[in-house]
């Protein structure tokens, strides 16, 4: 018997599969998908005055910003929340998932050099993404912990913590499943069709004015509420605010259908990306 | 029981040429309406049997099948086009063939840019851990050949400096260093020889004559290099347009390819004497160069004779001729000079006839320039660079593949001994 027999076996076939998704080979890349994400951090923050510092600043000057106009010039309510505590919460969280889907979108455009040179489970790359986004998030999130913290002391702001503290982990979970399943379906849209991207880019600006961030759900006359709630990041964002600061309009039937619209989209997102990851690099 | 380690069957890959723009939404629904939902079999018989017609594709590759055994070393040759670096790719699993399916066993790395995966602002080190997780390398790996990357690199002081502040000898170095120590079961590898200097190049080929030889592992080598190719494989194919033109001894497939690229004759000749260069004295008529060999289909190289046959309309009488036949370099050194002896003129077509030994020219392209000569004394005319002529390269047994200097390469026995 010679040693080839003992090898493991592989077939290239003309055809793509669409449910192709190989877990196993991701899992053997998952020290590239560590060093992708390491990447992220020491390239965006070498040779800069403030390093990772921007990881935090940059949301608190856009709170600054938002409290300064939204609050103060244009008068837009907070709801029951101190704005800091309202806008910062919403900022982070937006910015988790516009910051996640924006650079999964582009993961054929960006890596087309190294795509075409080298194989590996092209899924790395996008989940590269949503890890880097995952932790800038988490440290902004300590941050806010921090705000709340000053405001219970300081300023006499009372949340009653209770187990729905627990369902921040799955609300994050459907955010980034939502951002990288539309990430991935428009990774693949935009490298075909390269004028989509300004369109996303618009959408996106859109899709931040019907999602509460910047107005709480409270703050929606009834007659047009229904309409932001067709908007299946809505629920979540009024879910986190009402989990860690106690305000927040949300019923189960409504973050069913976050979910719900996560399962689909995270669905048609495996599909397209493993019928069409293959082709693209014929295309771009 | 099979033995080979990868079986390539009747794989075809199509490529869609002209911008891929406007209206491709349109027409991707349509093909896909048409084939997912109708389930009409429309995709590529149609344009296969169309291809002349229809400019808008090109066939890559078509129908390659060949196999390659554990531990063999094939090489892959053919011009620039012919679909090397395509059949690469598809192996490598980057494009997808149009057609046809590979089996093969075990972990495969390829090669196909030196510095695959570096980014320039990340340290050498950095680059170290994502290229080599990048081109398949695992992390008990990549620990353990650290080391031996850095020492082969030899860049130790500047491990901890971004990459772009290398100069680009370090960076290729680096680069092929984290490649060289890879050790998947296949390895694939396009063109690395082409950058780097002689020296690299040296080492390139040593590494890879070590994966090869001595870890006994399967390689599948593009070069436009023939010399290392016929010196680092026993096999090779030659693909020529997409098409697989021969498949064997490296040795004989390369000679088979410069024959066919070498294959039209090297002949010059005016139907009319107008348009013909010369004077009213004197005219060139044609000039015919070929090997002497008496295998057919061969081409100039440094061992073959080479035959210079040329034929002059001749308009004066009365007076003796010669002719000075002068062989230069590209660079436009004489490489030598030599006359006939003298013939009384005669109206009609003169011939010149002459022969350069083999194992004198070396490597190279070299022109030639006629002198003709009334008398012993006057210029009748002067055909400068009327022709040229390629000699090809032949090498066994060596371990060099840079360019063999000297302008000429006799054939001299010289003994080395110890007293």
């Amino acid at each position: 018997m010679s040693l080839v027999e003992n090898k493991k076996e592989w077939v290239i076939e003309s055809k793509s599969r669409y449910f192709g998704l190989n877990l196993k080979e991701i899992y053997a890349y998952r020290h590239l998908l560590q060093r992708l994400v390491r990447k992220e951090f020491l390239i965006n923050y070498q040779q800069t005055l403030l390093g990772p510092l921007w990881i935090v600043f940059s949301p608190l000057l856009t709170m600054i910003t938002y409290v300064f106009v939204f609050n103060k010039i244009i008068g837009v309510s907070s709801g029951k929340l101190p704005p800091v505590l309202f806008y910062f919460s919403g900022i982070i969280v937006w910015n988790f998932f516009n910051d996640s889907f924006g650079s999964t979108s582009k993961t054929f455009r960006d890596n087309i050099g190294l795509f075409s040179k080298v194989y590996f489970p092209r899924l790395i790359v996008p989940f590269s993404q949503i890890i880097t986004q995952l932790f800038r998030f988490l440290i902004q999130l300590i941050l806010l912990i921090f705000i709340l913290i000053y405001f219970m002391v300081f300023q006499g702001f009372e949340v009653k913590f209770s187990y729905l503290l627990l369902a921040i982990p799955f609300i994050m979970f459907t955010i980034g499943m939502i951002s990288l399943s539309l990430g991935l379906i428009f990774s693949v849209l935009t490298a075909k069709y390269r004028d989509l991207a300004n369109l996303v880019d618009m959408l996106m600006k859109v899709l931040m004015f019907i999602t509460p961030v910047i107005y709480p759900m409270s703050s929606v006359s009834e007659d047009i509420r229904w309409f932001v709630q067709l908007n299946p990041l809505a629920p979540l964002f009024e879910f986190f605010r009402l989990c860690l600061l106690g305000d927040g309009i949300v019923s189960a039937s409504q973050l069913l259908y976050s979910v719900g619209f996560m399962a689909i989209t995270a669905f048609f997102a495996i599909l397209i990306f493993n019928k069409q990851g293959s082709k693209l690099i014929d295309v771009i | 029981m099979t033995d080979s380690i990868i079986e390539v069957s009747n794989i075809s890959k199509l490529y869609k040429l002209g911008t891929i723009g406007s209206g491709s939404l349109k027409r991707d629904l349509y093909n896909w309406w048409n084939t997912a939902v109708r389930k009409k079999e429309q995709t590529y018989d149609t344009i296969m049997e169309n291809t002349d017609m229809d400019s808008q594709y090109l066939w890559a590759l078509k129908d390659i099948s060949f196999k390659i055994k554990d531990g063999e070393a094939l090489g892959i040759i053919g011009s620039n086009g012919s679909g090397k670096s395509t059949l690469l790719k598809i192996i490598s699993k980057i494009v997808q063939p149009t057609r046809g399916t590979i089996t093969g066993r075990g972990r495969i790395s390829s090669i196909l840019e030196v510095g695959t995966g570096f980014h320039a602002e990340l340290t050498g080190r950095e680059n170290i851990y994502i290229s080599g997780y990048t081109l398949g390398m695992s992390k008990f790996e990549i620990i353990e050949k650290f080391d031996e990357i850095v020492a082969f690199s030899g860049i130790e002081k500047f491990l901890d400096t971004p990459v772009k502040r290398y100069s680009s000898g370090m960076y290729v170095r680096l680069a092929f260093a984290v490649a060289a120590h890879l050790e998947p079961d296949i390895l694939i590898v396009d063109e690395v020889l082409a950058v780097g200097d002689a020296d690299f190049q040296k080492k390139c080929m040593g590494k890879m004559k070590d994966i090869s030889n001595k870890n006994g592992r399967t390689i599948l080598f593009v070069s436009h290099n023939l010399q290392a190719i016929t010196n680092l494989c026993s096999r090779a194919i030659w693909l020529n347009k997409g098409k697989l033109m021969d498949d064997g001894n490296s040795a004989e497939v390369v000679e088979n390819y410069i024959g066919s690229t070498k294959q039209d004759k090297n002949e010059t000749a005016w139907d009319m004497a107008e348009q013909a260069p010369g004077n009213e004295l004197v005219k060139l008529k044609s000039i015919l160069i070929n090997p002497v060999s008496e295998k057919a289909n061969t081409y100039i190289s440094v061992r073959t004779p080479v035959h210079i046959d040329v034929e002059f309309w001749c308009y004066i009488e009365n007076c003796t001729l010669n002719i000075n036949v002068t062989l230069l370099t590209e660079t436009g050194e004489c490489v030598f000079n030599i006359g006939t002896h003298n013939i009384v003129a005669k109206k009609g077509i003169m011939v010149l006839d002459t022969t350069i030994p083999g194992n004198l020219l070396n490597n190279a392209n070299y022109t030639i320039s006629l002198t003709v000569i009334k008398d012993n004394a006057s210029l009748v005319y002067e055909f400068v660079d009327c022709a040229s002529f390629d000699v090809e390269d032949i090498r066994e047994n060596m371990t060099y593949f840079g360019k063999w200097e000297g302008i000429i390469r006799p054939e001299i026995n010289s003994v080395l001994y110890i007293k």
